[in-house]
């Protein structure tokens, strides 16, 4: 029988093979070396996703007796990295000693994105809401995080046909919306519904009535609350409004107070709308049967233990926060992951549906939306 | 008493899945091992996301050299002795693979097992048995030859290859293509059985031969397995069985610094400016970034640097992310895997993926709860033209459309309506894993498998490429090439060679 070959004989063929080591070698040893520094693709995503942006306020306006917006711009660089409409920021405030860390809306940017604005509602208790209004000064500085988000207008899985409802300052995430000429470009139509208790506290009223009165594919329906007047509807954001519009095939983004979601979606459902023509911003919804009490909180770190107390009523993060503790919170809402620890021991309420599948098994939790029932352990992993 | 706390026997760069089971592996035989990890889940590419109702994995298609506890591959084997098996839930896809073309409109689905895909080939390609046959005999002896090089870890008896492998050796040196044509197999069946080529990043007229057939093979005789829930539940697993074993596993710390004293291994230093030491360090990562930026470049051999310079990055890869609201039988979707190309030459397609929306993809669908369905779409890049191409300014658009022409792609191939279907949707480039991973220019296949970069000159000069004393590299961009299987059992090796290294450690 002959041997079987692929060349010219099976020998060869061999030699071939026991070659193919020093043939490497040789090629390796002829190639002129390269200082390889950079790769382009490593810089764009350092561009577009930075770890951190130093930031000073270049400009504060008050918008609304409660709400100010701040323009954040860039101190070591000349523009924000791009970002797309819905896209929030992570803002840190140290203030006595703490770190806190609370997610904006990008509310706006301008065509050559030298800055980005935020906009804030004075939160009673809200300490940095409190804080941004009453202490913030232009020309302070901030670490923020990100662009990060999901709120995000997607062509493949949207309709072309959008309607967005806004609740108060659920209005910011929008504004970036109606600023961008692409989005606008690739729309049919878009209605915006938009709630506030009277006229006085709908933020930017000038600006979107400039942009809709430009362009026909936009319309823009102002709802009052606690005011009847005219060319304002009255009350809630509610079916009989909703269905003014035709709703059928069309995207429903929504941006606002928890209790809005809520009723919003019993309507949604009520109306057979499809999952994917509804998105919400990201929100936090407070869990019942929260325990007023004190119990300890124990984290465990790389290379020390922590141990602090902790309140039924106050997220984990939010005991971290007051603590001095160092998290790694970005989103606040239990969405990104970012704070991501194990429980490893204690009761807690948790919202899990965010959390992986084999992480729910292995009890990791997010802090960020975890509320103790009783003393608690966790292992985060930062130093 | 410092100086003790920060010294370990092994140092292991980067929780990937070749890291991950070399760290586990050194802890297991009882060796103080630090395994340093630069984002916050353990994985690198073997990860899981959240959107909606749906969970994504990052990566991972299927896992081949698995099998079942009848019929067990060698991951199956690594598995068990690591003791994961029964922590994992593996679910076994009963198909090989279906390919649909855009322009030649043919479609072929071949299933598992040896005389199926014959017999399915044979109706696909009449008189394609004989050589099908040769291929399957030659498939066979190079699984065993290849068995014999690791047992021999690069020392091979010439003797012992001649008289046990001589087959093996004569096709070692040659292309699959070239092998195919030998043994006379008819073009049809050469097209449709290089369908995989992609999961290796190489055309047929350039690929391996041996490379090729041993995951082929591997993939007909042994079903591949997806797990239950995604990859991160193995990556979790491997992490969770190493500090259990009490493993030092320190996540957000990237390394900055590898030291080398006397051409040796001393230690590393983290970006927060820690000092870890140790004789031996397992680079999870890749030589790119190793010897261009983790080491002193007057320490670095300009051989290394040769080394490095020589290598071409491999594929980048664009992946959309679909959560669908329907579920496979409303889709009218039966299958796990489809392969869409143009058409069915991988040489011409090759080329053709040097362009950013040439439309050839990879998609996995899988039903998922509440009548829904999960589907990934993959498609590579070679060369750099998203490197040129893609600016800061241009991202998100760039991103849309690529997305866009991969949905369009798939719904030409198939005649299935999915973007009414999709209710979540995540989109990721060589931006996103450069983001995640820190890869040099975001690939995902580690270096080119071509010429003298294939997997045999690799693992034949393994040996000779070690530039810096007690200094393994394991991963995408090892001696096994890319892929999970790869990853895991290069993993392995590595860490068995420095096991054996260690017994010659001065104290």
């Amino acid at each position: 029988m002959t041997q079987f070959k692929i060349g010219i004989n099976a020998k060869m063929d061999m030699l071939k093979f026991k070659n193919l080591g020093q043939e490497r070698e040789k090629e390796i040893n002829k190639t002129k070396i390269e200082n390889i520094n950079t790769y382009q693709v490593n810089k764009l995503a350092s561009v577009l996703h930075p770890a951190k942006i130093k930031v000073k306020v270049a400009r504060i306006k008050k918008e609304t007796e409660d709400v100010k917006s701040f323009y954040l711009q860039p101190i070591n660089q000349e523009k924000m990295p791009p970002f797309l409409p819905g896209m929030y920021i992570t803002l840190i405030i140290k203030k006595d000693g703490r770190t806190y860390k609370r997610a904006y809306s990008i509310s706006g940017s301008d065509p050559n994105r030298s800055y980005y604005r935020i906009t804030i509602k004075k939160v009673t208790n809200g300490m940095v809401s409190n804080y941004m209004f009453e202490e913030c000064l232009e020309n302070d500085s901030f670490t923020i995080l990100g662009p990060f988000g999901q709120f995000t207008y997607q062509p493949l899985r949207d309709s072309k046909k959008m309607v967005f409802i806004a609740g108060g300052s659920g209005i910011t995430p929008f504004m970036s919306y109606l600023q961008n000429d692409h989005f606008i470009k690739s729309i049919e139509s878009l209605t915006l519904f938009y709630g506030a208790k009277s006229e006085f506290d709908l933020i930017f009223k000038k600006e979107i009535d400039e942009i809709a009165v430009n362009n026909p594919k936009i319309k823009v329906i102002y709802v009052l609350s606690e005011q009847k007047r005219d060319g304002y509807a009255y009350g809630f954001i509610d079916e009989e409004k909703l269905l003014s519009e035709n709703l059928e095939g069309k995207s429903i983004f929504v941006s606002g107070p928890t209790a809005m979601y809520f009723s919003l979606n019993e309507i949604f459902k009520k109306l057979d709308v499809p999952n994917k023509f509804v998105r919400h911003d990201i929100f936090k919804e407070v869990p019942k049967n929260l325990q007023n009490e004190t119990f300890t909180l124990t984290i465990k770190m790389l290379d020390k233990t922590i141990t602090i107390p902790c309140h039924g009523n106050e997220t984990l993060i939010k005991s971290m926060e007051v603590g001095r503790v160092k998290t790694l919170i970005h989103c606040t809402v239990g969405e990104c992951g970012f704070c991501r620890s194990k429980l490893l021991s204690g009761e807690v309420i948790t919202e899990n549906s965010k959390v992986r599948t084999k992480d729910q098994e292995k009890k990791y939790i997010h802090p960020c939306v975890t509320y103790p029932l009783s003393d608690v352990t966790i292992e985060v992993p930062i130093k | 008493m410092e100086e003790a706390n920060n010294t370990f026997d092994v140092i292991v760069i980067g929780a990937g899945n070749g890291g991950l089971v070399a760290a586990l592996t050194l802890q297991k035989k009882g060796k103080k091992v630090l395994l340093l990890e630069k984002g916050r889940v353990p994985g690198g590419f073997a990860s899981s996301f959240k959107r909606g109702r749906f969970e994504f994995d990052a990566s991972l298609h299927e896992l081949c050299e698995y099998g079942t506890p009848e019929n067990k591959g060698e991951v199956y084997y690594l598995f068990e002795s690591l003791g994961l098996t029964d922590k994992i839930t593996m679910i076994p896809i009963q198909e090989t693979f279906s390919i649909y073309t855009l322009d030649t409109h043919e479609q072929y689905t071949m299933p598992v097992g040896k005389e199926a895909f014959l017999g399915q080939m044979e109706k696909y390609v009449p008189n394609s048995t004989a050589s099908m046959l040769h291929f399957f005999d030659l498939c066979e002896e190079v699984k065993q030859a290849l068995a014999y090089l690791n047992e021999t870890k690069g020392h091979p008896d010439t003797n012992v290859l001649m008289e046990k492998f001589p087959n093996f050796m004569v096709v070692a040196p040659y292309s699959v293509q070239k092998v195919l044509e030998k043994i006379r197999m008819p073009i049809k069946a050469q097209e449709i059985l290089t369908t995989y080529w992609s999961y290796l990043g190489s055309p047929a007229e350039s690929l391996s031969f041996v490379h090729y057939a041993s995951m082929i093979y591997s993939y007909i005789t042994n079903a591949p397995v997806i797990p239950k829930n995604t990859s991160h539940e193995i990556s979790l697993t491997l992490s969770e069985e190493f500090t259990n074993l009490g493993g030092k596993l320190e996540y957000l710390s990237p390394v900055k610094e590898i030291l080398i004293e006397n051409g040796s291994v001393h230690g590393v230093i983290t970006e927060d400016n820690r000092r870890f030491l140790t004789k031996h360090i397992i680079a999870d990562i890749s030589p790119h970034e190793v010897y261009t930026k983790l080491i002193d470049q007057e320490k670095v051999p300009d051989k290394a640097k040769k080394f490095v310079s020589s290598r071409v990055l491999g594929a980048r890869g664009l992946c959309v992310y679909l959560g669908l609201n329907k579920s496979m039988e409303e889709l009218g979707l039966d299958r796990y895997s489809y392969f869409i190309y143009h058409t069915l030459n991988s040489n011409v397609e090759y080329k053709r993926m040097h362009n950013l929306y040439n439309g050839n993809l990879v998609a996995t669908l899988q039903n998922n709860h509440e009548d829904t369905s999960i589907m990934c779409l993959t498609s590579l890049l070679f060369g750099d033209v998203f490197d040129q191409e893609v600016t800061e300014e241009n991202y998100y658009e760039v991103k849309e459309k690529i997305a866009e022409n991969m949905v369009r792609s798939f719904e030409e191939a198939t005649h299935v309506n999915i973007h009414e279907a999709i209710e979540e949707i995540e989109i990721a480039t060589p931006v996103t894993f450069a983001r995640y991973t820190n890869h040099p220019d975001g690939v995902i296949y580690g270096y080119l498998a071509q010429g003298y970069d294939n997997l045999l000159p690799r693992i034949m000069n393994e040996p000779n490429e070690m530039y810096i004393k007690n200094l393994h590299f394991c991963g995408g961009f090892g001696s096994r090439l890319s892929g999970y299987s790869s990853a895991y059992l290069n993993g392995e090796q590595e860490a068995l060679k420095t096991f054996g290294e260690m017994k010659n450690d001065t104290i």
